[in-house]
């Protein structure tokens, strides 16, 4: 396997990605969403108490991205994370465009390798540019006033910035574990509405599972408990238990899910 | 993995899952004794008096778990806060806790001592009181 092999993948799929509606109308989305959130909360009277910092949305728009990122955790990460990963393979089924993509240069390996790579890539993108668009959108709409935290200290707009580009960074392994589970499924079922599907269902259990008051060990193993591994660093003095576990987690999830995609996809008699 | 590794899964799953919650009353009492002080200072702050420092509340915190049968876990909580005010008088408040199982919680008071949820600043704005309603989070692990 080579870096050039798998970079020329890749870059293939990239080019398939760019040519895609799909991809345009996630990202539009992930641009425009936070900004009609923040417009509707500065119209509207009542706030989104029932998420973390929502009575703090009308007075910073820090709050903003924190809001965003309470709510996106319920079923937007999931699907950000699985749109791409549980259609990368699958697509070459439902085209019949195995056989063409093997019969080149390009090893097995460095196809999967190939895709993986597009499909994490396409994750952080979506995961960045919603981020960068609800902080641009909170400061925008709202205005950078000082921000209270989990511990009811007050935070110069500055350390408020720190602390919510950090919790949305702590999003990206599990974001990635679900794209794991998104590769994992489309190569094993060859249907992309499984492959995008499952995953979103999977989070949406996991989720109902979090409110029940079930056994804690069960919870923690959940991969939607490590979207709520932000709080810690909110807080004064912060704590950091939470996201060492949910990175702990996401790594077992990602580690199992790719394992089980490339052994489908290495085993399988293509061509028949 | 047969049946026989299933079943050690589900049992050390459900040993462990049995085991004592970690949403304990201290845990919540210190969690939110030092929230509240914080939110006073700052209340008081933007309402134009003289500030303080936190520790100058003096908050004590004592929490009690209102479902019957177990004294720790997610559901819902009370606390009673003993502080001291900004013009050192005794204050006793009581707060009504929803708490999560991630360890994040919401706070809304009990009756209209610190008044509703909006009051008058010095300047006669309305300004969010802080103290009405509030949530933290803690560690559980």
């Amino acid at each position: 396997m080579s870096v050039r092999g798998v970079l020329a993948v890749a870059g293939v799929e990239c080019s398939k990605l760019t040519a895609q509606l799909k991809t345009r109308i996630v990202l539009a989305a992930c641009v425009a969403g936070p900004f009609a959130f923040a417009a509707a909360m500065r119209v509207q009277s009542t706030a989104p108490t029932d998420t973390l910092f929502g009575r703090s949305v009308t007075e910073s728009g820090f709050a903003v991205p924190l809001v965003v990122l309470g709510f996106a955790a319920l079923w937007v990460f999931p699907v950000l994370a699985s749109i791409v990963g549980g259609d990368l393979c699958s697509a070459e089924d439902r085209y019949g465009t195995w056989t063409t993509m093997l019969t080149r240069s390009r090893s097995r390996r460095e196809v999967f390798a190939g895709k993986v790579l597009t499909a994490l890539g396409f994750s952080s993108l979506t995961v960045a540019v919603l981020a960068v668009s609800s902080v641009v959108a909170g400061v925008l709409v709202i205005g950078s006033g000082a921000l209270i935290d989990l511990s009811g200290s007050l935070r110069s707009p500055a350390h408020a910035l720190v602390g919510v580009a950090l919790a949305w960074a702590t999003v990206l392994p599990p974001a990635f574990g679900f794209t794991a589970l998104a590769l994992m499924l489309s190569a094993g079922t060859r249907n992309s509405a499984a492959g995008i599907g499952l995953p979103v269902v999977a989070a949406l259990a996991m989720q109902l599972y979090a409110f029940v008051d079930g056994p804690d060990v069960l919870r923690q193993m959940l991969l939607t408990s490590a979207f709520g591994a932000w709080h810690g660093i909110l807080t004064e003095p912060p704590y950091y238990g939470p996201l060492i576990h949910a990175t702990t987690i996401s790594a077992v999830y990602f580690v199992v899910g790719l394992t089980i995609a490339y052994r489908m996809l290495r085993h399988r008699d293509i061509g028949r | 993995m047969g049946f026989r590794g299933l079943l050690a899964i589900v049992t050390t799953v459900a040993a462990f899952g049995c085991g004592p919650s970690p949403i304990t009353s201290p845990r919540i009492a210190s969690a939110i004794a030092p929230t509240f002080a914080n939110l006073v200072q700052v209340q008081i702050s933007r309402l134009g008096m003289p500030s303080m420092a936190a520790s100058d509340f003096a908050v004590a915190a004592s929490c009690r778990r209102l479902a019957t049968g177990s004294n720790s876990g997610a559901g819902d909580w009370a606390c009673t806060l003993v502080w001291r005010g900004p013009h050192h008088q005794a204050l006793t408040d009581t707060y009504d806790l929803t708490v999560s199982t991630d360890g994040c919680y919401t706070a809304t008071i009990e009756g209209e001592e610190l008044g509703g949820p909006t009051i008058k600043a010095s300047d006669g704005r309305d300004v969010r009181n802080l103290l009405y309603a509030f949530e933290g989070c803690f560690e559980t692990m």
